[in-house]
């Protein structure tokens, strides 16, 4: 028994690994590469979501100011991607502190429509910019230079490029088990008290929006460099909406979850490209909601409460019959 | 949880994958694969649905139909396929379906592709491949600009015939004295560039060139000004687009402009948008028109072809991307080949006249196709005899004229 509990999650962990790695050869790569990236957003906004009880609705930002900047890198300095995403990465990571600091000291719905205010306004400077950014036709043509390696196989680009998500992923990974995750929870449940205990509230916030936005960055950046331009639609609403909708279908507060809500969504978006269906909201609006009536807790979180009720259960009955015994 | 995913991405493939392997199939050869094919992408649900969406691929199989009555056992291309993908107007989707299309679905050429950044994109991904793009539901002048390439084309319409076609037309009609107003984002700036080239070419004035908000639903600032400004202007130059159009055209009825003496052209308006809105709320009003289904007999009878099929008149569009697969599947025929870079060979130069272009050539400097536009003007409700009856053809803008000198920033 504690031996199983023991082998789950290396188990788990190591069927995961295989999954990523599998992705490529049972998919269209490019749409792989969509999917992990929007993954590591979602696990991003799920940070900030299910952790700390935030829910920002603005995070195209960071998602999207990352794709214009590691674009804009990539194209104008010849360096190799990965530094033009981590320079992306990190711009998106200035850029939260002055959002954050603004906005982390509300709570619930004002939160979420003070980001959504912030992330328009980045929307309308990269529309305005249009000498920097393209304006509406975006930013095109961004290379994908890694020391003279021919990347324009996507499918060799996917794993040159799935390093820095996976990088991402553990990132997030380590936060939520740090001690400064533990405290980020007890501030979702309850703020008072965590303030009565002595942590600064605003600043573990402030700190955990910086995160998250960085790693949303991360996902933008290689984004870009995988499509080979930025967009005005990276910076839009209506990015933000999908990874909020994506950390939904795979539940919240679960990290891993927003992987699968990526998946769905992407791979539905392209499946419908190509269906020939014309009324694409409709379908998608109503399988969304039949996942959410029929996953509570989202696709990751329900199937975890069920495994979890299954265990709670034969050790139950165990201890009953050990009882018995005896 | 990734086994799940693997489990609907497993799926996906399976419904997707229609084939492996890559490579683009260069010159050489007479017809890869044994077929031509011929991939439709283009927005079917999203806001472009209406003015081309699945009315061009339905105008693509008619151009494949005509094609193969026309040569029968002698043409080149025996199998042709037609393919459509929708990009829901996202430049992402459109980046990721247009690869999928040329490496798995062996697309020879993908037609369509509206909205600049997907266009721009697919134009890339062309680039890319080697193989062929011919865009025509994106305005951007860019195409044929910096961001041009051998196997790029665009076809149809541009931003400056837009604004061109209504300025110079406009002003030689008499109205000398303009009030521009313009959205503030990379389009309606593009416009308003060559709108006051284009009034003033003509010896007209620009008295005054407002920016407005974009998006904006309300005009009343600028419309008010109007009347007040001197010398006082004959025409209101407007470059808005789509629901900021409607909102502007609809407070320009309401502060009753045109009684005041103050016409109203428009930079960019599709029969679609008069549809929608009933052709009183823009009766009057003057735009540059790529095509119009019921301007002659030739238009009509195809008008009325594809009516049959679809249940609706077609839209510039619609005729556009029958010409552009009718033009392409012609170049096949002449080389002999579907190779990428033997067509491209055949279309640079080639002057033809088809129901959509006429006295068309497409211009070998910048892959423009040139051809003759017309100046319109809506019709009121009274005028209306039938059902899409809609436009009253003033003008017609010679091909010459009508579009750019090739730019010196595109380099093929």
């Amino acid at each position: 028994m504690i031996l199983s509990r023991l082998a789950a999650r290396p188990l788990l962990l190591a069927l995961g690994l295989v999954a990523v790695l599998a992705l490529p050869w049972l998919v269209y790569p490019p749409v792989a590469m969509d999917i992990v990236c929007w993954a590591l957003f979602a696990i991003a906004v799920d940070l900030l979501l299910g952790f700390t009880g935030l829910l920002s609705f603005g995070h195209a930002a960071f998602w999207g100011s990352s794709a214009y900047v590691s674009g804009l890198i990539a194209l104008h300095s010849g360096l190799p991607f990965p530094l033009a995403v981590l320079g992306g990465a990190a711009f998106a990571a200035v850029l939260a502190v002055p959002i954050g600091l603004l906005s982390v000291r509300l709570n619930g719905i004002y939160f979420a429509m003070v980001t959504l205010a912030f992330a328009q306004m980045v929307y309308f400077v990269v529309n305005q910019w249009r000498d920097l950014t393209g304006g509406e036709n975006g930013l095109q043509g961004v290379p994908r230079e890694l020391f003279g390696m021919d990347l324009s196989d996507p499918f060799i680009f996917y794993y040159v490029g799935l390093p820095l998500i996976l990088l991402g992923m553990l990132v997030a990974w380590r936060i939520v088990r740090s001690p400064f995750g533990r405290v980020l929870v007890s501030i979702r449940d309850n703020p008072a008290r965590a303030q009565a205990l002595g942590y600064p509230v605003e600043r573990y916030k402030l700190l955990a929006f910086v995160l998250s936005a960085a790693l949303s960055g991360l996902a933008g950046g290689v984004f870009a460099i995988s499509h080979g331009f930025a967009s005005l639609h990276d910076v839009y609403w209506t990015t933000s909406g999908q990874a909020v909708m994506m950390v939904v279908l795979g539940g919240i507060g679960t990290l891993w979850g927003g992987t699968i809500g990526a998946a769905l969504i992407v791979l539905l978006n392209d499946y419908l490209a190509t269906a020939g269906f014309q009324e694409i909201g409709i379908v998608t609006g109503s399988i969304f909601v039949i996942i959410v009536l029929v996953f509570r807790r989202g696709v990751w979180g329900t199937a975890r409460d069920l495994v979890q009720a299954r265990v709670a259960a034969r050790r139950r009955t165990t201890t009953r019959l050990r009882t018995a015994e005896e | 949880m990734k086994a799940l995913g693997s489990v609907a991405a497993m799926t996906a493939a399976a419904i997707l994958a229609a084939g492996c392997g890559g490579g683009p199939a260069g010159g050489g050869g007479k017809i890869s694969d044994g077929k031509v094919v011929l991939a439709v992408l283009n927005d079917q649900s999203a806001i472009y649905a209406d003015l081309s969406g699945k009315g061009s691929v339905e105008a693509v199989k008619m151009a494949v139909a005509d094609y193969k009555a026309k040569y029968g056992d002698k043409a080149v291309a025996k199998t042709v396929e037609v393919l459509s993908a929708d990009h829901q107007n996202k430049p992402d989707i459109a980046n990721s379906k247009a690869q999928e299309l040329y490496d798995r679905q062996r697309a020879d050429i993908i037609l369509d592709v509206p909205s600049s950044a997907a266009a721009l994109a697919v134009a890339n991904q062309a680039k890319t491949k080697k193989k062929l793009f011919m865009d025509i539901g994106a305005a951007t002048t860019e195409l044929e600009g910096a961001q041009c390439n051998k196997y790029t084309f665009h076809y149809g319409y541009n931003t400056y015939m837009l604004a061109y076609g209504t300025g110079d037309t406009v002003t030689k009609d008499g109205a000398k004295n303009w009030y521009i107003v313009y959205p503030d984002y990379a389009f309606g700036q593009d416009m308003q560039k060559s709108f006051t080239a284009a009034v003033k070419g003509a010896g007209g004035t620009i008295v005054k060139a407002d920016p407005t908000p974009y998006p904006n639903d309300n005009f009343s600032t600028f419309l008010l000004k109007a009347p007040t400004l001197n010398p006082k202007p004959q025409v209101i130059g407007a470059m808005q687009a789509g629901g900021d159009l409607v909102n502007l055209v609809k407070q320009y009825n309401e502060y009753k402009l045109r009684d005041k003496g103050i016409g109203l052209a428009v930079g960019l308006m599709f029969i679609t948008d008069i549809h929608s809105l009933g052709p009183d709320a823009l009766a009057g009003t003057k735009f540059t028109e790529p095509w119009y289904w019921n301007a002659d007999q030739q238009n009509r009878a195809w008008a009325d072809k594809f009516q049959a099929k679809t249940g609706k008149r077609p839209s510039f569009a619609h005729a556009a991307n029958y010409s552009a697969a009718t033009q392409y599947l012609e170049a096949v025929q002449r080389g002999g080949t579907d190779g990428s870079d033997d067509v491209v060979k055949q279309l640079e130069g080639h002057k033809f006249q088809d129901v959509f272009a006429r006295n068309a050539s497409i211009r070998a400097e910048d892959h423009l196709l040139l051809h003759d536009v017309s100046l319109a003007q809506v019709k009121p409700s009274s005028e209306v005899k039938e059902p899409w009856d809609y436009e009253k053809i003033l003008s017609t803008i010679p091909a010459d004229k009508a579009f750019q000198p090739a730019s010196p920033a595109c380099k093929l």
